[in-house]
């Protein structure tokens, strides 16, 4: 049994009267301990594909049909109460605008201290203590006092930290990661991609990063799963799928990045 | 710090110390009649004067202070409490909440509220508590729209989604996460709201539905001053001078803090 087993998920999206599909039948495996990349050009369904996992979709987006198993449980069979309990403790998420997903009124120290409280009941005080614990553990320099920092006063680096500090705070199982470089700059890039390995390494949780890019996607991948139009097209091992695509997208993709890689 | 700001600080600072303060800055007891000074004209011994019973003024002015002071913040306190609560369970939950409370809001918006409160006290007692709690009451309706309206805006936010995504609850999100980003505004309207508490305040003391005699309060002591307008004028220029200088007092500092905070 994998970690988490989606089955023929199909999510709709209603405008007005009309119904689009996003996610179309999609199948996918992730094993313990185990980097699965979901790649994929923008609107090909890949964040919607995640935010159905724990069901944190827009308000106009419905689940049709399908299973998603996490450690062999239904997760589209639980209620909300059901769902909470496992967001944030088994599974979590980090984004793409670290700033805009963090609360502007508060600081970090206190939002992360937040999510550790969420699950876990400990007093405030504790909980700051293991916020700033955790803030050495994502290599954010002088933890003591970045606590009292808010988001606007951090850099995009520094809040995608702070961002996957909050995310692993309770140690989940599966760390669901929507493209978390992409709006930052290549060499901060690298630091972060390297700091989610290091940190997979040691904490053991299994790893879905969503990119558009396959640079990325070669760099930290075990597995990859290329996504087009709502369908996963084609699915393999890192090497399989650099070695010998065969979706004519996945050939595209590749070579948009061997054409970057010329430059 | 801008004037209006400024100037508004200053006034409502000097009223608050004075309302604070009023049994030190009162060269009398607010209610002790004296036969031998009725209507006596401003003097160094009665700075404001006294009034057709020979109590000083100055006196009844500053314990009125505490009187309007009280029901104006209370009042304002009740009325944002409820139409905080009201409009963010509203804009959060949206569908048949949304449609049910605003259109309760709607159907309060109907009544002229001085008519209704008027009705109201002509029921109950009128004492200071229920004025405070009356007006608070029907005054929430702003605070929830103006609370609904941006508790709409911030919640599509990604740092809802976010707290979602960890497995924050309904209560959580609303009380601990949206509404601190939501406040602004409402600070705003709530000090202006203020200034109209005390307005309405003085208008149903005036009407003689507001606190009762001997208690003194700016609205009560026009009512006497209405009587003997025409030989001391004193007692009408005073009160209603103190009641115009707060309304404008709260008013700068609303206006202030909008264009620092709003």
């Amino acid at each position: 049994m994998d970690l988490l087993e989606i089955r023929d998920l199909n999510v709709n999206f209603k405008l007005g009267n009309q119904e689009f599909t996003a996610v179309n039948g999609v199948d996918l495996d992730i094993k313990e301990h185990e980097t699965l990349v979901l790649a994929g050009q923008s609107g090909s369904g890949k964040t919607i594909t995640c935010l159905s996992v724990t069901r944190i979709l827009p308000a106009s987006a419905r689940i049709g049909s399908g299973s998603i198993k996490f450690k062999g449980e239904d997760l589209l069979k639980l209620n909300e109460d059901g769902l909470r309990r496992i967001r944030g403790k088994e599974i979590a998420y980090i984004f793409q605008e670290p700033v805009a997903y963090l609360n502007p009124v508060f600081s970090v120290g206190s939002q992360i201290a937040e999510a550790i409280m969420l699950h876990q009941n400990k007093p405030e005080k504790e909980a700051l203590r293991e916020a700033e614990k955790l803030m050495g553990l994502v290599r954010i320099k002088e933890p003591h006092q970045r606590l009292a920092a808010y988001p606007h006063n951090l850099s995009g680096g520094m809040n995608q930290r702070v961002m996957i500090a909050m995310a692993l705070a309770c140690r989940p199982k599966l760390l669901i990661a929507d493209e978390p470089t992409t709006s930052l700059d290549v060499t901060t890039e690298a630091e972060i991609l390297k700091l989610l390995s290091e940190l997979k390494k040691t904490l053991g949780f299994s790893l879905l990063f969503i990119t558009h890019s396959l640079s990325v996607a070669h760099r930290i991948a075990d597995r990859i799963a290329v996504m087009y139009q709502g369908k996963i097209v084609e699915q393999g091992s890192r090497d399989e799928i650099f070695g010998a695509p065969e979706h004519f997208h996945t050939k595209e993709l590749i070579a948009a990045y061997e054409k970057i890689g010329k430059i | 710090m801008n004037k209006l700001l400024l100037t508004g600080i200053i006034i409502i600072g000097i009223l608050t110390l004075a309302a604070v303060f009023a049994p030190f800055i009162s060269p009398y007891d607010p209610n002790q009649i004296n036969e031998g000074s009725m209507l006596m004209p401003p003097s160094r011994a009665h700075l404001f004067g006294t009034d057709s019973l020979g109590r000083d003024l100055f006196s009844r002015m500053a314990y009125g202070a505490r009187i309007s002071l009280t029901i104006g913040l209370l009042a304002v306190g009740i009325s944002t409490v409820v139409g905080i609560f009201f409009g963010s369970v509203a804009g959060y939950f949206g569908s048949w909440a949304d449609s049910l409370i605003m259109r309760f809001v709607d159907i309060m918006l109907c009544f002229p509220t001085f008519f209704l409160i008027l009705s109201v006290v002509a029921i109950l007692e009128p004492s200071i508590y229920n004025i405070m709690i009356i007006i608070g009451l029907t005054n929430w309706m702003g605070v929830a729209r103006l609370i609904r309206a941006e508790i709409l805006s911030l919640k599509e936010r990604e740092f809802i989604q976010a707290e979602v995504a960890l497995g924050a609850s309904h209560p959580r999100i609303i009380f601990y996460h949206l509404i601190p980003n939501a406040v602004g505004p409402v600070i705003v309207s709530a000090v202006l709201g203020i200034a109209g508490a005390i307005l309405l305040e003085s208008g149903l003391s005036f009407l003689g539905l507001g606190v009762q005699p001997p208690t003194a309060s700016w609205g009560n002591i026009l009512i006497e001053a209405k009587s003997t307008l025409g030989v001391a004028w004193w007692i009408t220029i005073f009160p209603g001078m103190a009641i115009f200088v707060t309304i404008l007092g709260f008013n700068f500092l609303g206006e202030g803090l909008k264009k620092k905070i709003g």
